[in-house]
């Protein structure tokens, strides 16, 4: 049995809100698969429908191949992280994981290893209610790892963390998926996936709007896009739209071009002789081609909204 | 105490009460149960010892609910964490306190007074010869009634902010009012079944709702009430201090 | 290696596997343990308060007599006796059985004639004039007819009714062949009805002529109870077999013992009648030879249910935990992670109940068992009679105490889930359970409705712990104000139980349907 979540179809309502609607995605192995979109998007949700926490109104969600509940051992197949604060206060550390441990039927020797792993042997034997909320989230991540599962699923597992504890999720991420484990990880702010996520699904009003490759996203926003300085940002602007360019203001004496080559731009500036500084390809962030793809979804939203629901 | 921090403590506090999940219902329990135990001590009462002590005994078990209502005010807030945002906006602990007891007491005694009606009306009507509505000694335990039940609520708060657990503040509470009449049911001994009536919060309390042989009891009615009050008093002061010095 | 073998050790099966958790859950709370030992010691304090005299009985009334089985008993009686060494029988008449009552409403020294329902004049076999000795006895009785009775709580009815009068007598016949005594009556002397056997130990025994009498009891109000003595006239005993000596009087048990006395100005006594046909009596007593009962029949004393008075307490604190053990699953969002790692949530719920139900039973028994022992000796030093029951009805208070507390703690965590809060599950525990409890036994309810609570509420599993059985030969006020339960010990747990079913079952039903 091979890790991975394949998600169809998912439809949930909780009274007047349509949290899931129709929400379909599959997270591979091998990779980190960032779960991204705005809060109230239907990302723990779905992620509570996926541990059968929840029971959906259609659709299913499968962990490698199973649906979880049917899972004999589950951790052992899934490991996640969906709330921090899920503890008993006064129990200690690695007493919150042994128990856990026990369900699984698992050696109190795992619970030391990934205790360990996750940089907390020193406060095993310590009350979980004094952790504080970086110590919490490596608690969590503890108790996702315990069964050595081939999937994972954390939800905002950046969440109050100082940067050296958000460089170091983002490092056991990697290495898990290095190690050939599918992971999904959902966060509402898209920087956090910077340098992590090798696939994007991104989520708005219950359903997917964007289920892509992270290298692919980048180079379909970047492509075209030119960052030129001048000192007549006006006389450059009317030379380039009149060539059937689109120009935005970028910056005091910056101008944002699309729509014509870097080669063509030359030619038109100095055909026309209006002077330049500098002339370069843009470099997007994920933040911006996120930004990019959900105002497309509004757009497309604002244009199907009569078959929305259906 | 600032009397306008403490209006406006008493009217968040009466705002949180009552969009507390199961107020509605806790107060209708309140009354539900408070009538129909008082009822069905009356109906098929062959000795009418103390018809208005018969109407009346259904507060032994509306009480109970009266102790819910005060320990979920303060266990809800602990749970939630939203104790801090109450203590960020009313810094003193006191008006704190004294805000959730006045909110809770006004209800109670509303609600109680309600149930304490009712009671007396039903007894007024099963019971055969009994109890008058107008005379001293009934309206002294139907007003004791109702004090006794903001008494109790009031315990239950101070309790509650003591040790701040739902559970194990209802369970203190219930243990302190139910166990002195189990104990006096069992001890053989006359002497230490007198004492225990007396100093017990429950039957020295209801020692008001008496209306005959005041002379036999072993506290008098006013006396009970106001031993019933030193609990109180103390349970508040204990919740008011681990209030005070300990953090939220 | 160290894994391996651990592995092994865990390989038991899923259901096993979340008790296990559970397990590990519970005890890592530190004060969910101390609660535990806290109920346990709170169970076994309790007694001490129970059991505070200010010692009104200096000296010692002391313990009551014991029966062969065990059980506390009454066992006083005027006897006219001869030993009889080995085979042999007694026949006599009994042409009267009268009295005379206390009026209880007329003030001290107004007496009115009248007999109780169990007063009795008859004859009785017995190896031992010593309280408590087993015995077999046929006698007429003040309103239930010829009866045949033996060791206490055994008790025959024959086909002779009414009151022995000169018109009307009653001839008793005991025969004794070995150590078998059987009883006969008649209404002539002639005519002989068998009505049963009864064995004695062998030897020689006592036997005679005997009157009785217990205490009048108003079975209607307030459930009082009032002296009564009476007198029984009888004909000239006929013997057969191996006799020894005269005849002899002796007032067994020195006074009219726990559920009878003396009308003032009585004594207990007899008076040879002699006349044509030789030697007939009279004798006069008060007293009974039954088993002691609760309420008015039974007089001040302890029971088995007054040692257990701290079951209270360790109700409520047990019911706190397992509402906790339930209601901390929902605050803090931690029931997800239970059930991420368990999803089967019936199992869950069943580890719990069964981890709840097991702590509850350990500690409910083991504080019983303190308890039982420690209260007795309490109340022998205070001097003050304890009602002994049999070993096996002990057992069972025990055992039952625990199982009690089991199914009180399963109704406590099945309140919690459905009420997902510990404060209100822990209110609607002691509401169902400590307080129709109260409010029956308190004599705050008229005994209709209170036998109702009884029957109908999870407080008739209370009934596990009444140790004092009820003897259709033994008139007192079975109500639960003085102890007694509508249902039987186990079926009165039956009910408790049944309801902590039902509410697992509603919780289980729940925890399946409800989003977690």
């Amino acid at each position: 049995m091979d890790g991975g979540i394949e998600i169809e179809g998912l439809r949930k309502r909780f009274g007047a809100t349509q949290a899931l609607d129709g929400m379909s995605f599959v997270v591979r192995p091998g990779r980190v698969t960032g779960f991204v979109g705005p809060n109230g998007a239907g990302k723990s949700t779905t992620m509570r429908v996926v541990l059968g926490l929840d029971a959906p109104d259609a659709g299913r969600a499968l962990v490698g191949g199973h649906p979880y509940r049917s899972l004999a051992e589950p951790l052992r197949r899934l490991g996640s992280l969906l709330d921090t604060g899920a503890l008993q206060p006064s129990r200690t550390a690695r007493n919150h994981l042994l128990w856990l441990a026990h369900t699984q039927g698992l050696p109190q020797s795992r619970v030391d290893h990934v205790l360990g792993q996750v940089g907390l042997a020193d406060a095993a034997r310590r009350r979980a209610g004094g952790f504080s909320l970086g110590m919490r989230q490596r608690l969590g991540i503890a108790a996702a790892l315990l069964g050595d599962p081939p999937t994972l699923m954390l939800d905002e597992p950046f969440n109050g963390l100082d940067p050296e504890g958000i460089r170091w999720i983002r490092a056991l991420l990697v290495s898990l998926a290095a190690e050939g484990r599918a992971v999904l990880v959902s966060s509402h702010l898209m920087s956090e996936l910077e340098g992590v996520a090798d696939h994007l699904v991104v989520v708005g009003r219950g359903r997917v709007v964007a289920d892509t490759g992270v290298r692919e996203l980048l180079d379909g926003v970047a492509a075209g896009r030119v960052i030129l300085r001048t000192t007549s940002p006006t006389a450059a602007a009317t030379v380039l739209a009149r060539a059937g360019a689109t120009v935005r203001p970028s910056g005091p004496d910056a101008l944002t071009v699309t729509g014509v080559s870097g080669e063509a731009i030359v030619s038109l500036l100095a055909g026309n002789g209006v002077s330049f500084a500098e002339l370069s390809a843009h470099r997007v962030t994920l933040e911006e081609a996120y930004l990019e793809l959900t105002r497309e979804a509004v757009q497309f939203r604002a244009s199907s909204d009569p078959e929305a629901g259906r | 105490m600032n009397t306008v921090v403490l209006g406006r403590a008493c009217r968040a506090e009466w705002t949180k009460l009552r969009t507390e999940t199961g107020f509605r219902w806790l107060l209708v329990g309140l009354v539900a149960v408070t009538v129909a135990v008082g009822a069905a001590s009356c109906d098929g009462a062959r000795s009418v010892g103390d018809p208005a002590r018969l109407a009346l005994s259904g507060v032994t078990a509306g009480q109970a609910v009266a102790v819910v209502l005060a320990v979920l005010s303060v266990s809800g807030e602990y749970g939630s964490g939203l104790i801090q945002l109450t203590l960020s906006a009313v810094p003193a602990r006191t008006t704190v306190l004294a805000a959730k007891a006045a909110v809770l007491s006004a209800t109670v005694a509303v609600t109680g007074g309600v149930a304490v009606l009712g009671s007396l009306l039903l007894g007024h009507l099963l019971l055969a010869g009994g109890p008058a509505l107008t005379d001293g000694s009934s309206l002294r335990a139907a007003l004791g009634s109702v004090l006794y039940l903001v008494l109790v609520t009031l315990l239950a708060l101070g309790v509650g902010f003591a040790v701040r657990d739902g559970g194990v503040a209802s369970g203190t509470v219930l243990a302190l009012l139910y166990l002195f009449p189990l104990l006096t049911h069992v001890v053989t001994d006359p002497w230490l079944q007198r004492q225990l009536a007396r100093v017990g919060p429950m039957p020295a309390g209801l020692a008001v709702q008496a209306t005959t042989g005041l002379d036999r009891l072993p506290i008098g009615p006013w006396t009970g009430l106001g031993v019933l009050a030193l609990w109180t008093g103390a349970a508040l002061l204990l919740g008011g201090a681990v209030l005070r010095r300990r953090g939220a | 290696m160290r894994t391996t073998r651990e592995v092994r050790k865990m390989r038991p099966t899923g259901s096993m596997r979340t008790l296990h958790a559970e397990w590990t859950k519970f005890r890592t709370v530190r004060g969910w343990v101390l609660g535990c030992v806290g109920a346990a010691l709170a169970t076994v304090l309790f007694v001490l308060i129970g059991t505070v005299s200010s010692n009104q009985h200096p000296g010692g009334a002391a313990a009551l007599p014991v029966g062969p089985g065990g059980e506390a008993v009454d066992d006083s009686y005027s006897f006219v006796h001869r030993t009889l060494t080995g085979d042999g029988s007694l026949t006599v008449q009994v042409t009267a059985l009268t009295g005379v009552l206390s009026d209880p409403n007329g003030g001290p020294g107004r007496t009115s004639p009248g007999v109780t329902p169990w007063a009795k004049a008859g004859i009785i076999v017995t190896p031992s004039l010593t309280p408590g000795s087993s015995y077999v006895a046929v006698t007429a009785t003040g309103a239930h007819g010829v009866r045949m009775q033996d060791d206490y709580v055994h008790d025959r009815a024959a086909d002779l009714t009414g009151v022995p009068s000169p018109a009307t007598p009653q001839w008793l016949r005991l025969v004794r062949a070995g150590r078998n005594v059987t009883g006969y009556d008649s209404t002539d002397g002639t005519h002989w009805t068998e009505i049963g056997t009864a064995s004695v130990p062998g030897g020689a025994v006592q036997a005679g002529l005997f009157v009785t009498s217990p205490a009048a009891v108003q079975t209607d109000g307030g459930g009082g109870s009032s002296p009564a003595t009476a007198t029984g006239t009888f004909g000239r005993p006929a013997l057969t077999g191996a006799w020894q000596g005269g005849w002899a009087y002796a007032q067994v048990g020195q006074d009219a013992g726990a559920s009878g006395s003396y009308v003032p100005g009585t004594t207990g006594g007899y008076r040879a009648n002699g006349d044509g046909a030789g030697v007939g009596f009279s004798i006069t007593g008060a007293g009974d030879i039954a088993p002691v009962v609760g309420g008015p029949a039974g007089g001040p004393a302890f029971t088995v249910e007054t040692f257990l008075v701290g079951t209270f307490v360790g109700l409520i604190v047990l019911g706190v935990l397992a509402a906790q053990f339930a209601a901390a699953e929902y605050r803090r969002g931690l029931l997800g992670l239970t059930l991420a790692a368990t999803p089967k949530r019936g199992r869950v719920l069943g580890a719990k109940a069964v981890l709840v139900a097991a702590v509850a039973f350990v500690v409910g028994a083991g504080a019983a068992a303190v308890t039982l022992p420690l209260g007795e000796a309490r109340a022998h030093a205070v001097h003050f009679a304890v009602l002994t029951v049999p070993a096996a009805e002990q057992l069972r208070a025990v055992l039952g105490t625990g199982l009690l507390l089991a199914a009180a703690a399963v109704l406590a965590l099945s309140l919690g889930v459905l009420l997902r809060r510990s404060a209100t599950a822990i209110t609607a525990l002691v509401a169902v359970t400590v307080l129709p409890y109260l409010l029956a036994l308190g004599g705050m309810l008229p005994t209709g409705p209170a036998q109702w609570l009884l029957r109908l509420t999870p407080a008739a599993g209370f009934a596990v712990q009444q140790a004092l059985p009820r003897y259709e030969q033994v008139l007192s006020v079975y109500t639960p104000a003085n102890g007694y339960f509508p249902l039987p010990p186990w079926g009165g747990f039956a009910v408790l139980a049944g309801w902590a079913l039902a509410a697992l079952a509603a919780a289980a039903f729940v925890l399946r349907r409800r989003d977690a």
